[in-house]
């Protein structure tokens, strides 16, 4: 009788041990997850965040183009206004202040791919970086970058003509 | 009664079991079923639309496109003047011919405008799209009255392009008026 008992007691510590097995294989496996949704997460929203700098930047009218009564055509850039754009968007405290506002942490550059590759302009650069012993230091975790292709308009002899460029996004966390 | 009881406690376990074995159902079914980044898809349709609006409007800045009459330059963009001149003269396309002969209004390259859009198109985006591990695919018709299959004046695939198989985001119809009839171009791009 007693022995019966025994092998019955061992039983039951068998299956409790393998229950528990199972769940703290489960807890370890969802604990896992999550913390792979959250970095996933995380990227998309800072991906979210790099379309939303493009497609501000995108109708910015500070850049884009306009026709005669100042309708602006997609996905096109006024090289003359792009020209000027690194002095406008960092000319003063005031002016970089106004629009860290609107783009934060980023970096925007406008490249031209034809006809001459060599071409590109850096509209706007913030890296998130603390300044240590009067150096800059990084500080950012991860970099994310959208492009777009545009046109960029010139302006000769009252005829337009557009080059081929791309629009290259970066945004800092 | 102790019988009883004993069945109740395998009832239990199956009942754990089967609560388990639906957790990990449910686990599976979340993997299965998410759905692309709102980013991913955003970034290929919008992609797909700039690309061929940006492509369609470039100006053609090689010397022999260029047309000078009366002391004006002109400039030709790619989805208008060279296009219309591609439809106009699409049956005298054969690949590698220098300029297509005395109809042809453009030779850029000195190749005929229809083999000039192909390859000036296919470089621009090898150079964007391509670098940034896109597939992609272009196709441009005309649309002549009366004819049940369009003549493709362009054709460009990348990493065997984007056949329906595939999850792949267009940039919508880019159609342009020609004597010929309409032309019709359209960018497929997919991961």
């Amino acid at each position: 009788m007693n022995r019966k008992a025994q092998i019955r007691m061992t039983e039951t510590v068998a299956v409790l041990f393998i229950f528990f097995v199972l769940v703290i294989f489960g807890i370890f496996f969802y604990y896992k997850y999550s913390q792979i949704s959250i970095l996933e997460k995380q990227q998309e929203l800072l991906g979210m965040r790099a379309i939303d700098t493009t497609l501000k930047i995108l109708f910015l009218p500070e850049l884009s183009c306009t026709k005669g009564d100042a309708e602006p055509e997609d996905n096109c850039f006024d090289l003359s206004k792009l020209g000027s754009a690194s002095s406008v968007f960092g000319g003063s405290a005031e002016h970089l202040s106004y629009y860290f506002d609107i783009f934060k942490y980023a970096n925007i550059t406008v490249h031209e791919i034809y006809p001459d590759s060599t071409n590109s302009w850096t509209i706007y650069d913030k890296p998130k970086v603390i300044m240590e012993e009067g150096r800059e230091i990084k500080n950012w975790k991860d970099y994310e970058s959208t492009f777009f292709i545009v046109t960029l308009r010139e302006e000769s002899e009252g005829n337009p003509k557009y080059r081929a460029g791309y629009l290259e996004v970066g945004v800092y966390s | 009664m102790i019988k009883n009881k004993q069945g109740q406690m395998e009832m239990i376990g199956l009942v754990v079991i089967v609560i388990l074995i639906t957790l990990g159902m449910l686990f599976m079914a979340q993997f299965a079923l998410k759905e692309d980044p709102a980013k991913k898809v955003f970034t290929r349709k919008g992609l797909a639309y700039s690309t061929l609006s940006a492509l369609m409007k470039t100006s053609a800045y090689n010397e022999d496109c260029v047309n000078e009459y009366s002391g004006i330059r002109e400039v030709p963009q790619l989805g208008k003047k060279i296009l219309e001149d591609c439809a106009l003269n699409y049956a005298t396309k054969e690949p590698g011919l220098n300029a297509c002969g005395a109809s042809c209004i453009f030779s850029c390259r000195e190749k005929h405008s229809c083999v000039f859009l192909e390859e000036f198109i296919a470089e621009t985006l090898e150079e964007t799209l391509g670098k940034w591990g896109k597939s992609y695919e272009l196709r441009s018709v005309v649309l002549v009255p009366g004819t049940d299959f369009p003549p493709e004046l362009i054709l460009i695939k990348n990493k065997g392009g984007c056949p329906k198989t595939k999850e792949r985001d267009s940039s919508g119809s880019f159609p342009i008026h020609t004597p010929m009839g309409l032309v019709e171009s359209e960018l497929y791009i997919c991961d």
